[in-house]
């Protein structure tokens, strides 16, 4: 998992590096439109594209119904009718290709969220670290020279987690060291403005490591996850300050929209 | 904004052509039929006509726009330090740099004040250029005098007309809101419609702010979330703290089972509720078990504080119905955590990104504010007076949390200053005045870092200024001791004029509760207040019209002959009538008499509320040590100018004629000052 997770952050590393000149919506809208693009590939491969075509009509003649009928009650009824069964199976038929693009498309989001989700620590502004531990609330923190610890640590009894204050003195990504149960274990920290790979929540397990993949596996049992309060990062689009996610989804639709003549998709 | 003549003119002419007027010279000009004029005439008659069009409208554009042009590219710059006091400053001349060089560059004078000489009807008057019988405040309190209760002077809050149940619900369909009670209109308001800009920030007793085109934010007077003017939560595990109630403060007594303690942090009571349920946001704390230091949790907000440390403004959004909440914005303070937990709680603030009620005007004025400088105190007086008057936080933690009100003003300031370009900016400040009302005569060095600051902001405007822009720095008043406290309405009662039900009924009970209305002729209420209870205007008032002067005449012959028994001192020094005191005739909240007290006297605070003591005179024990409820003259305020001030003797509402008589404009009616200049 954490090759694959390593190997998925490397290539979208690459990609905001390409863009590194650029506001981060346009490399944000790129790789949106190559999703939607590829999307529509995906979804052109593994759909029944015959059927699909087969139900619009049956919609479109529903619809027609519907409009030249509309004094008779039963025609408008059994239109009605029609068009539910329609709608429900074309439903039917999108399930297979959004079953086979769910699983990579999550994956995609959870790794872009820290690229485009998550902006670093501003210097100066305190942020809170929290650990979570299945053994004694017992660690030290070791923070590097870019990072003051400026309270002891808070241990929250009910919740098992032990909390720091922290405040970033100098912009870049260090390593905070917390010492537990005699092993040493990480986390990444990043602290600047900007644009740039900002990994959340470091997790021990293989499971919670596919929803929180930026960094690999703590290596310690007694470590739950170790996670740094960031601020949300904005996408700035025509001086609207907007959710990357937000962004993604009307581009790749767009994207989709737009192409699917070309790519002679029904949908 | 102003366009410049001669456009006016050409677009004048313009529009002329398409109309009858137009033709009828075409056609008399035109070779022809016109039997009248010959053809040759024709030229001479259109250039004469030209010529005496332009003139007419130059001569009548000229006259519309005297006051524009003389106001073009004009730029004043008005401080207001609420309660900078003049002998203070001539005392510290030395550590205030930019002060001093202000007055001996430019000028400086005692500012008289308002009767009473209270903030509400100070910055009324300044706002308005009346005395208090033009805008009817009179006081930070009034009384209805239906019920003899105290209510706000600044605000009205009125109730939905129209509305509609669903279950729990109602829903408000017409009708209700609040409403600014002053009369009058604000000098701003003025400038405005005469197209001069105008940036107001902070003026007290102007909430909601006055509806214009002029960018303004409300200041003193605008209430936190809750509706009153700050009431600030103290949360403890504390047996020895058995309070649940302390003046605008609310003490709640919490557990921490386990390591974790919520907090039920009150927001509005839901007016969209038939029973007005008070909405509540949950703050959890975790004290760690022996370190000092806690981690808080309140939604997806987290933070931890050690003790003695302010956390960040957070923001919490009280439910109301679906979809629909009111936010606010509170900052907590961590006292201690061992042995036992005291967190403090400051009042829920308007959020400015998301204002629940109006604080400026342009309405998203406070979000643009919010968004380049961050959050921001809106509740009118910020300073926690009252949690260090209920001993709650101590003289440092009171001065902390000051100097971070004064930090975020200054800053403001700064940014207000840097993006003022023409017009008018006017920008007060609140600190000197809340903060000499704890330290005065007693803590001077304390208070002097205060006016440092304030002075440091005024260099500022000074070299913004240059020699171009007129600059004012004035207050509303100044101060003095407040060592003894005067309980007004037991002195009424010693002197006849008020009874009580039972005499043993003495006591700090407020509300009159025990007052004998049938065999009451007087009673007081606010800080320099005295009301008749009249006949036809009180309800059940026993004052005939007829008797009215007789018995005033009688209540101030005992007030100026009232002495103090300790020091043998005249309390009163002053004592003005209503209907005479004033110029203006909105008398309808006036008190009949406003007792001027002398300086280190001042009604005590259970007067202000309609309490009957035990005794006449009481020593004030409280940490509130300064004040200015006294006699006018005991307690001027100050007038600075970059430029010489002709004005022997200026006065509170001179200031509001000066600033529209920079601008070019005469004074509206009502207005009673006169320029300074």
């Amino acid at each position: 998992m954490d090759l694959f997770n390593a190997a998925i952050n490397s290539l979208l590393s690459l990609w905001v590096a390409a863009f590194s000149w650029a506001p981060p919506v346009l490399g944000l809208s790129l790789i949106s439109g190559l999703v939607g693009i590829g999307m529509l590939w995906v979804f052109r491969k593994t759909s029944n594209q015959q059927g699909m075509k087969a139900i619009k009509r049956k919609v479109y003649a529903a619809l027609l119904e519907l409009r030249v009928f509309a004094d008779e009650p039963s025609v408008t009824w059994r239109a009605q009718k029609s068009l539910f069964a329609a709608n429900f199976r074309y439903m039917g038929l999108a399930l297979r290709p959004a079953l086979v693009m769910v699983a990579p498309v999550a994956l995609l989001l959870i790794h872009m969220e820290a690229f485009y989700g998550r902006a670093p620590l501003p210097v100066g502004r305190e942020a809170v670290v929290t650990m979570s531990t299945t053994g004694p609330l017992d660690a030290d923190l070791k923070s590097p020279a870019s990072v003051t610890v400026e309270t002891p640590p808070v241990r929250v009894v009910d919740e098992h987690q032990i909390s720091w204050r922290i405040r970033p003195v100098a912009a870049g990504t260090a390593q905070l060291q917390f010492m537990v149960a005699g092993h040493s274990v990480s986390k990444t920290i990043a602290a600047g403005a900007g644009q740039r790979f900002v990994p959340g929540r470091a997790v021990s397990g293989a499971l919670s490591a596919i929803w929180d993949p930026d960094e690999k596996r703590i290596p310690s049992a007694s470590v739950e996850w170790i996670d740094v309060r960031y601020p949300e990062a904005w996408i700035e689009v025509f001086g609207l300050h907007l959710n990357w996610l937000l962004w993604f989804l009307l581009i790749s639709m767009v994207a989709a929209l737009l192409l699917k003549k070309r790519f002679g998709v029904v949908m | 904004m102003s366009v410049p003549a001669p456009l006016l003119f050409l677009s004048g002419l313009r529009s002329l052509r398409g109309r009858s007027s137009f033709h009828t010279f075409h056609h008399l000009a035109s070779p022809g039929p016109g039997p009248y004029f010959s053809p040759r005439l024709a030229p001479c008659l259109r250039v004469s006509a030209s010529l005496f069009l332009f003139l007419l409208l130059t001569l009548l554009l000229a006259g519309c726009s005297h006051h524009t042009t003389q106001a073009a590219g004009k730029r004043l710059i008005v401080l207001g330090v609420d309660g900078m006091d003049p002998v203070f400053l001539e005392a510290h001349w030395s550590s205030l740099p930019n002060l001093n060089r202000l007055r001996t560059e430019g000028d400086f004078r005692r500012l008289g004040t308002t009767i009473p000489p209270q903030s509400p009807v100070a910055w009324s008057t300044v706002t308005t250029g009346m005395d208090p019988g033009g805008h009817g405040i009179y006081d930070f309190v009034h009384r209805n005098p239906a019920t003899r209760l105290p209510m706000q002077s600044m605000t009205e809050i009125t109730e939905a007309t129209t509305s509609f149940s669903i279950g729990p619900y109602v829903i408000p369909l017409a009708g209700g809101g609040i409403r600014q009670t002053r009369a009058g209109r604000a000098f701003w308001q003025i400038l405005a419609e005469h197209g001069i800009a105008a940036n107001v920030v902070r003026m007290p007793a102007n909430f909601p702010p006055a509806e214009c085109e002029a960018e303004s934010l409300a200041g003193m007077g605008t209430p936190d979330l809750t509706g009153t003017n700050g009431t600030f939560l103290f949360f403890t595990d504390d047996p020895s703290e058995t309070r649940t109630t302390v003046p605008a403060g609310k003490i709640v007594a919490v557990k921490v089972p386990n390591g974790r303690a919520v907090l039920p942090i009150e927001g509005p009571a839901n007016s969209l509720r038939k029973d007005h349920a008070t909405t509540i946001v949950d703050l959890v704390v975790h004290p760690d078990p022996v370190n000092p230091a806690a981690r808080f949790d309140l939604g997806d907000q987290q933070f931890v504080l050690k003790p003695g440390e302010w956390s960040d403004w957070l923001h919490a959004d009280f439910h109301l119905i679906a979809f629909k909440g009111a936010a606010g914005i509170f900052r907590v303070y961590l006292q201690q955590v061992h042995p036992y937990l005291r967190v403090y709680v400051s009042p829920v603030n308007i959020d400015p990104e998301n204002p629940a009620l109006p604080i400026s005007t342009p309405a998203g004025y406070s979000r643009g504010l919010s968004r380049e400088l961050g959050l921001f105190y809106t509740q009118g007086i910020a300073e926690e007076t009252a949690a260090y008057r209920a001993g709650l936080l101590s003289r440092a933690e009171f001065l902390e949390q000051s100097h971070k009100i004064l930090a975020d003003s200054l800053r403001m300031f700064h940014y207000q200053l840097q993006r003022f370009r023409e017009g008018l900016l006017f920008y007060y400040f609140s600190s000197v005045d809340q903060n000499a009302h704890m330290l005065w005569a007693k803590h001077d060095d304390e208070l002097l870092e205060i006016y440092k600051g304030v002075d440091t902001a005024i260099g500022e405007a000074m070299r913004a200024a240059g020699h171009g822009t007129t600059l004012l720095v004035m207050s509303d008043h100044g101060f003095a001791r407040f060592d003894r406290s005067v309980h007004l309405n037991r002195f009424l009662m010693e002197e006849g004029f008020l009874t009580l039900d039972n005499p043993d009924n003495l006591g700090d009970d407020e509300a009159f509760v025990h007052v004998d209305w049938a065999r009451t002729q007087a009673y007081a209420l606010g800080l320099n207040g005295i009301y008749l209870n009249l006949d036809g205007r009180e309800s059940g008032g026993i004052v005939s019209g007829f008797d009215k002067q007789t018995v005033l005449d009688a209540i101030a012959k005992k007030l100026l002959t009232f002495q103090d028994p300790v020091t043998g001192a005249n309390v009163v020094d002053k004592v003005y009538f209503s209907e005479t005191a004033f110029q203006g005739k909105n008398l309808k909240y006036a008190p009949d008499i406003l007792v001027g007290f002398r300086r280190g006297y001042r009604a005590s605070w259970q007067t202000a509320l309609g309490a009957v003591p035990k005794l006449p005179l009481a020593d004030n024990t409280d940490a509130w040590i300064g004040d200015h409820c006294m006699a006018s003259d005991e307690v001027p305020g100050v007038l600075l100018s970059n430029r010489k001030i002709n004005a022997a003797g200026p006065q509170l509402a001179d200031i509001t004629a000066t600033i529209l008589n920079e601008f070019g404009l005469p004074k509206a009616a009502g207005m009673i000052g006169q320029s300074v200049f």
